[in-house]
């Protein structure tokens, strides 16, 4: 069987998913034996973009012309681009303040003169380029990380549940956040595979993992509503990890 | 006068003598206050009170995830080695003991299904008489006369009426001789549904709502969060799905429960979809469990526990549908 050859790069993040991948300290020897690793920034110092790769996996937000510079560069000597993590898939904690003027929010980061800074509004991976797979989390979770990479072996690339995280928070008989307490967890409308990792503590479910596929979001809007929060507190939850939702879709 | 009654002060010597047949099991409060079965290891653990569970007693039978085969290059697809764990598990609802029997129908008349065969095998049930709260109505489905035990416990304010059910029921109510005291035979017998409920009347009609408006209310509000049927006693459904391992050679091949909300439910190669929306997913869920199909046509598998009811956080309620009818 011929390696894998595989890019990692990280875009404007915090690069977690690219720890959490290395974290993954058990399966290293074996990542390394069975993938060449032809591009990673991130661990290991030299090398150039070259390619062509067989996979790339790309961390982060498109919010500098840099960032979109070397995301055209990896879609087009890839044959598979992968969105790691939420920032890639849906523009994660940099987009949550999308809405905001831009200039504002460089000025308060970086102070006068932060508006002359060429940057524009942290945007998904699918703004720009055809993404062929994501690993969805902030960060992922390690076994889906393995789970792609294993089939990338293959050829191919894993199916993920899709439903949202309640499915396993039921599953595991948590207390449910949302109905006993009435807190505004948003489980309901998040992507599972992180096995309800924050209800399991007993904390509401932040959406770290971006919307589920056929998300209800106006009933879940209605419902938090109806339990008395604000439009402004709803959306500002919403948009920590995806600024872009449809609060009119139900399906 | 039958030997047949348990004071309630023998609880701790009846799990004891239990134990010898198994791992007991039975409702616990977890420590968020969730109502679940699990490992009863002490009598305070024990919680005879309780109203219901959230998952039903078919995680013992269909766990919510399991490996069901591996691969490897030089073996092929194996099995995992059958279950072989002995549990008793503790004071059943009739609804619940309704919802095993339906199982059991399901997954051990035709094809066994080996996982399942092999747990139900090492099952023990011991049925509690219950008390209805808001949520459940076991009378109007049919499932109120208790069936399916090895043992029943009738409550009454000083301790249990034991009834056995079983040959397994026979043997173990025998060990427990010593703790058995006299009594005038059970007094309550359990209720018994004679009313010709509007769901039973529906149900034997076929009937399907066609023209409701329910239909397209429950979709709009649905979340698809999955609670209905997890919380199920009697939704089986489940998803197979097979995942490589890093070496690139082996496998593993898991099943895991599904839900008829979910858009991946009726899903076929390619992106075709059987029931593209709610509104269609809501219509099965309700045949499924109203009027069966395939080999359970014409078996009501809904035993009126109540649980979907209580944890959907939409608060939709398929009963409704009768009322309406009424
Ligand atoms: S606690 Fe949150 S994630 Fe868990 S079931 Fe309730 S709403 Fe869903
Ligand atoms: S429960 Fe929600 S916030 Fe917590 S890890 Fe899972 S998706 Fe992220
Ligand atoms: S449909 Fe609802 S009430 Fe009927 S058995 Fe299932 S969970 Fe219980």
């Amino acid at each position: 069987m011929r390696k894998p050859i595989i890019a990692i790069a990280g875009l404007t993040a915090c690069s977690g998913c690219q720890l959490t991948l290395l974290n993954c300290e058990a399966e290293l020897p074996e990542l390394a034996e069975r993938f060449d690793l032809a591009y990673f920034p991130l661990g290991i110092t030299e090398g150039a973009v070259t390619g062509p790769f067989d996979a790339a996996f790309v961390e982060g937000a498109v919010s500098t012309p840099d960032d979109l510079e070397i995301l055209i560069k990896l879609r087009s000597r890839s044959r598979h681009l992968v969105a790691f993590g939420t920032c890639a898939l849906w523009g994660g904690v940099a987009a949550m303040n999308n809405h905001e003027s831009r200039n504002a929010l460089l000025e308060t980061v970086y102070g006068e003169g932060g508006s002359e800074m060429k940057s524009f509004n942290p945007q998904p991976f699918r703004h720009f380029i055809k993404v062929d797979f994501a690993i969805t989390g902030c960060p992922p979770e390690k076994p889906e990380i393995l789970a792609a990479l294993a089939a990338l072996l293959r050829g191919t690339f894993p199916v993920f549940p899709r439903y949202p995280v309640c499915t396993e928070c039921r599953s595991r008989e948590n207390r449910c956040l949302l109905i006993e307490d009435n807190e505004i967890c948003l489980g309901p409308l998040i992507q599972a595979g992180c096995n309800a990792r924050c209800p399991a503590v007993g904390i509401i479910c932040e959406g770290c993992r971006g919307p589920v596929d056929e998300a209800n979001v106006a009933a879940e809007l209605e419902l938090f509503l109806e339990k008395g929060f604000t439009r402004e507190e709803i959306g500002r939850r919403m948009r920590r990890f995806c600024p872009e939702w449809d609060y009119e879709q139900r399906s | 006068m039958a030997k047949d009654f348990l004071p309630i002060g023998s609880i701790p010597d009846f799990l004891d003598a239990l134990a010898t047949f198994g791992e007991v099991h039975g409702p616990l409060l977890t420590d968020d206050g969730v109502q679940v079965f699990g490992r009863i290891a002490s009598p305070a653990d024990l919680r005879l009170d309780y109203r219901r569970t959230l998952l039903p007693p078919k995680k013992y039978l269909l766990p919510p995830r399991e490996t069901v085969l591996t691969y490897a290059p030089d073996s092929g697809y194996r099995p995992p080695p059958l279950p072989d764990r002995d549990i008793i598990l503790l004071a059943l609802h009739p609804c619940d003991l309704a919802g095993i029997a339906y199982l059991d129908m399901a997954f051990t008349s035709t094809e066994p299904d080996p996982w399942y065969r092999a747990r139900r095998r090492r099952l023990t049930l011991i049925g509690l008489s219950c008390e209805p709260d808001e949520f459940c109505f076991c009378a109007e489905v049919g499932a109120a006369t208790p069936g399916n035990f090895d043992l029943f416990l009738e409550r009454t304010p000083a301790g249990f009426h034991i009834r056995t059910g079983s040959r397994r029921g026979e043997k173990i109510l025998a060990r427990l001789a010593r703790l058995l005291g006299e009594s005038e035979p059970a007094l309550s017998s359990p209720q018994r549904c004679n009313i010709e409920s509007a769901i039973l009347v529906a149900v034997r009609r076929g009937e399907t709502f066609p023209y409701s408006p329910l239909w397209d209310e429950f979709a709009s509000r649905c979340l698809s969060c999955g609670a209905c049927s997890l919380c199920c006693p009697t939704c089986y459904c489940f998803d197979v799905r097979e995942y490589g391992l890093l070496d690139g050679e082996s496998a593993e091949r898991i099943r895991e429960w599904d839900n008829c909300l979910f858009m991946a439910h009726g899903e076929t190669a390619g992106g075709f979809n059987f029931r593209k929306n709610r509104r269609e997913r809501f219509l099965y869920r309700y045949r499924h469990k109203y009027l069966g199909f395939g080999p359970t046509r014409g078996t009501l598998s809904c035993v009126g526990c109540g649980r979907c009811r209580e944890v959907c956080p939409v608060r939709i309620d398929l009963l409704e549908l009768f009322k309406e009818e009424r």
